[in-house]
């Protein structure tokens, strides 16, 4: 095992390295975290750490005045808090010394070693971890430099490379898709058609973005009620479906259906009446609940599962290709960071 | 005319090298590199090469004391120079992603054009409105609404890029960059009424004019001036009565910006010869 850079040291146990059910073993919550950073800095060689704890990674980094020692002290530490033998921790766990640490905290919170290639949420987790870190004052000077100049290459990241690019997800998809046709999504009405589990997540999803003015339709009046009370709108029964369609301009559906809702035919009256404004139709069943012939309407704009689908795999394709530069990225920034903790005497001090 | 040691073609010729640079700049960070530049660069560049064409314009309207409008040079110039300050002072207000790209391009293309003909630009070399202020005014305003129609036609490509994309499912090139249909519907139709309120004031003054001096009109500047006016009039027609969708509204906005541009070569040649004793005026020959 080498030393050199000990004085910053990482040991990450995450999803490219442990099967889940050995990632839980290492899952914390705060009163624990607060634990082991106590456990931690009891030892005096152990000068400023931070914990990252989520759902898919634990990871401790520590400033050691003790680059030699200062690997044994952690891992004794780990060992008596989580009771899991050293030689079983070094099995999990990986670990990262110097520039290198630096190079993965930037990675990890650009959202590049995430399952969701690029997804954005670890970055405030990562925030949110440093807050505490800060509050319960376990960083120092190497810390908070690291952290802070960390960030801005986080930004830097995601700003000048498409990796959080894209809806990788089908709900959140169509709702780009929705803004794309109409902006502003706080003056469309929305129809979900059916009851189920993808056309409530999409709803949710329009509704985030400003949606406010929801219809619920279903085969039956009772089901809509209840789907009504539970996430907001009008109940719709779906045998009068002509009757109020051209009321909306996107229409989720996934129902169960034998026949096709909708086809060109008994669009074109509802088109009509809508005097030229879009229509987003987005075909959520299976079988399809819109007829294919809907789509050569003028106007209406329709997409089915399987096209959402290929959308979301083509923005995470990008996304991927976009980690190669990203890396480069944070390779270069994290050479920086580490020569300005050099220049400043808080590393390479041995 | 020389203006701060240069020549007036010179500081067009250094605009057009600023609003080139700008498109391919804005083009390759779109298309290349997948990000939108950013619109404050953009508006800055865009907004260099128009201060470096005004000059070039005003050094020009020296030599005759009023607008630079006396041949098809300067006409395609003070159009490219009214679609870019549009750009520049009511853009902003509608907030349109790529307009900046879309417009330096369009600016671009056509200054290129009128500096690669020479023959475009045959300077009348005396004053071209004689004392009228008015008819001045009137011409400026005519052209100043060409260059509000050329943006129309800009968004109007821009909707049906955009609407295509969608059809389609093709998500790749401009899409994720361009505004909304709905957003780019709403544009258009304000660009719209824009132009088609400045072409009828121009309009408006000339048939004052005209009617104070009804010997001065040349017919087919006059027949080429009002029928571009009656194409937008019933393009607007058509929209509010809601009798063409907006895919045929966009590919009619640009196919009357062709024809407009096209009207603009007839009434220009329709002085002739002797421009340089018959310089241009939209509705009439003014001298």
């Amino acid at each position: 095992m080498s030393f050199h850079h000990g004085e910053l040291l990482l040991i990450t146990v995450n999803h490219e390295t442990v099967s889940m059910e050995e990632r839980e073993r290492y899952s914390l919550d705060d009163s624990q975290i607060q634990t082991l950073y106590r456990r931690l800095h009891e030892s005096p060689d152990i000068e400023e750490s931070f914990i990252l704890n989520t759902c898919n990674r634990f990871e401790l980094y520590t400033k050691t005045s003790d680059p030699r020692n200062g690997i044994s002290i952690v891992f004794q530490t780990l060992q008596d808090f989580y009771q899991i033998e050293i030689k079983e921790i070094e099995k999990h766990a990986a670990t990262r010394y110097g520039q290198e640490a630096i190079k993965h905290l930037i990675e990890v919170s650009a959202g590049l070693r995430s399952q969701i290639t690029g997804e954005a949420e670890i970055f405030g987790q990562v925030k949110e971890a440093y807050a505490m870190c800060q509050d319960l004052g376990y960083a120092g000077k190497l810390i908070n430099r690291m952290m802070q100049k960390g960030f801005q290459a986080v930004k830097l990241i995601r700003s000048a490379t498409p990796i959080g690019e894209g809806q990788i997800n089908i709900s959140n998809v169509a709702v780009d898709l929705s803004m794309k046709i109409f902006g502003a999504l706080h003056k469309t009405s929305v129809l979900i058609i059916g009851t189920g589990d993808i056309g409530e997540k999409t709803a949710k999803a329009l509704r985030s973005r400003g949606a406010n003015d929801f219809g619920i339709a279903s085969h039956s009046s009772e089901r809509a009620e209840i789907a009504t009370h539970q996430w907001g709108g009008t109940p719709r029964n779906l045998e009068n479906l002509k009757s109020y369609l051209n009321q909306y301009d996107i229409v989720i559906s996934s129902t169960e259906t034998e026949r096709p809702l909708l086809d060109a035919q008994k669009l074109s009256e509802i088109v009509e009446a809508r005097k030229n404004r879009p229509l987003f139709l987005i075909d959520l069943g299976m079988p399809r609940n819109f007829d294919p012939s809907c789509e050569e309407m003028e106007d209406v704009y329709l997409y089915n599962l399987d096209d959402l689908a290929e959308i979301a795999e083509n923005n995470l394709k990008e996304r991927r290709a976009a980690i190669k530069r990203s890396e480069k990225i944070a390779d270069q920034k994290s050479a920086s960071i580490w020569r300005m903790l050099e220049s400043r005497g808080l590393v390479n001090f041995q | 005319m020389s203006l701060l040691g240069l020549e007036d073609r010179q500081w067009i010729f250094l605009a057009t090298v600023v609003l080139a640079a700008t498109s391919v700049l804005a083009t390759y960070a779109t298309l290349r590199l997948r990000r939108k530049a950013s619109r404050p660069y953009t508006l800055g560049l865009v907004s260099f090469g128009w201060i470096l064409q005004t000059l070039g314009l005003y050094a020009r309207g020296l030599q005759y004391g009023g607008c630079p409008l006396s041949n098809r040079f300067e006409l395609v110039q003070f159009m490219v120079w009214s679609a870019i300050a549009l750009y520049i002072f009511v853009g902003p207000a509608f907030r349109v992603s790529l307009l900046g790209m879309f417009t330096s391009a369009f600016a671009t293309i056509f200054s290129i054009l009128s500096l690669s003909f020479k023959s475009w630009d045959t300077s009348a070399g005396a004053p071209i409105f004689g004392d009228s202020p008015w008819i001045e005014a009137h011409a400026a305003l005519a052209l100043f609404s060409y260059g509000s129609f050329g943006i129309l036609a800009l968004t109007s490509a821009m909707y049906l890029l955009q609407s295509r994309s969608l059809k389609q499912k093709k998500m790749g090139g401009l899409f994720p960059f361009l505004p909304s249909i709905i957003e780019l519907t709403s544009i258009n139709l304000r660009l719209l009424a824009i132009g088609f309120l400045i072409l009828s004031s121009s309009l408006a003054i000339g048939a004052v004019y005209w009617s104070g001096e009804i010997s001065s009109v040349d017919v087919p500047k006059l027949s080429a001036t009002i029928a571009v006016w009656l194409a937008y009039g019933f393009l607007i027609l058509l929209r509010y009565r809601q009798i063409i969708s907006y895919k045929q509204f966009s590919w009619a906005c640009i196919a009357v910006f062709a024809a407009a541009l096209i009207s603009l070569e007839a009434v220009d040649s329709s002085s002739g010869d002797d421009v340089e004793a018959t310089p241009y005026s939209p509705l009439s020959s003014q001298r």
